[in-house]
């Protein structure tokens, strides 16, 4: 039987259609250009560029 | 009962660690006097062993701090926003506040006083005490891309895929004729970010 992982312990990234990137569980976010490094356990990335948070998404990708 | 799996007990084992110890930090909080209160947005903690009677509260906002009434803070009596103002004014930590949402009180700003962060950070939920093996790595590269690497379930258009010991580059300039993935566009289009 296959055993279960702990659900911590497993990371999902998930595409959201025009949308951002949503990536949970246990990783490490490194930003090379801010120099910051952490391990927040779930965030919301930007896919559109548009962002005035970026990484993270703030929602700009909705704006026509 | 020998027929359950050995792999079920450690699950169960670590919920009733949990549940005991939630159980364990209510009671002091009650014998405490210490009191907390909820609506479907925010969590105020009530501290009476800090209050130097400053008043702030229930001059202001009456409806939510009435101080003759029982339970003396009513969280249905204002919205949200103005409850969070009203904390923030206290001079001392006897009402400090958090989202009920984890991941909002990381992103809070130090202009919010009375947030538990800078307040009572021992009340903020802590990441797990022990470290998790193999964590993913997630980089974002400098004006390009995400670059994720190691194993991981990629969910994308309805489709779960477990992604073993690999990179992915996912763009992040939105000008990809490969979507989601990086296909070196950001350079041709002068992406800052």
């Amino acid at each position: 039987m296959e055993e279960k992982k702990d659900k911590k312990n497993v990371t999902v990234v998930e595409v959201i259609e025009s949308g951002p990137l949503r990536i949970s569980g246990n990783f490490i976010l490194k930003d090379m250009k801010r120099d910051a490094e952490n391990a927040p356990g779930e965030v919301w990335l930007c896919r559109c560029g548009r962002s005035a948070d970026k990484p993270f998404c703030d929602g700009s990708h909705k704006i026509k | 009962m020998s027929a359950i799996p050995v792999l079920f007990t450690k699950n169960v084992k670590l919920q009733t660690d949990n549940q005991l110890r939630n159980a364990y930090m209510d009671r002091e909080d009650s014998l405490s006097g210490n009191r907390k209160y909820s609506n479907e947005e925010i969590t105020v903690y009530w501290k009476p062993s800090a209050c130097v009677h400053a008043s702030y509260c229930y001059r202001e906002l009456i409806e939510v701090f009435d101080p003759s009434r029982r339970p003396w803070v009513d969280m249905k009596g204002a919205p949200t926003q103005k409850i969070i103002d009203t904390v923030n004014l206290c001079p001392t930590e006897a009402l400090t506040w958090k989202w009920n949402d984890e991941v909002r009180n990381r992103q809070v700003g130090s202009d919010q006083l009375n947030h538990i962060k800078f307040r009572r950070p021992e009340l903020l939920e802590k990441e797990p005490e022990e470290p998790l093996e193999n964590p993913v790595s997630v980089k974002i590269m400098a004006d390009g891309p995400i670059v994720i690497k190691g194993n991981f379930i990629l969910e994308h258009g309805g489709n779960r895929k477990e992604i073993t010991d690999s990179i992915i580059s996912v763009c992040r300039c939105g000008k990809s004729d490969h979507q989601p993935f990086c296909d070196g566009k950001h350079r041709k289009t002068g992406f800052i970010g």
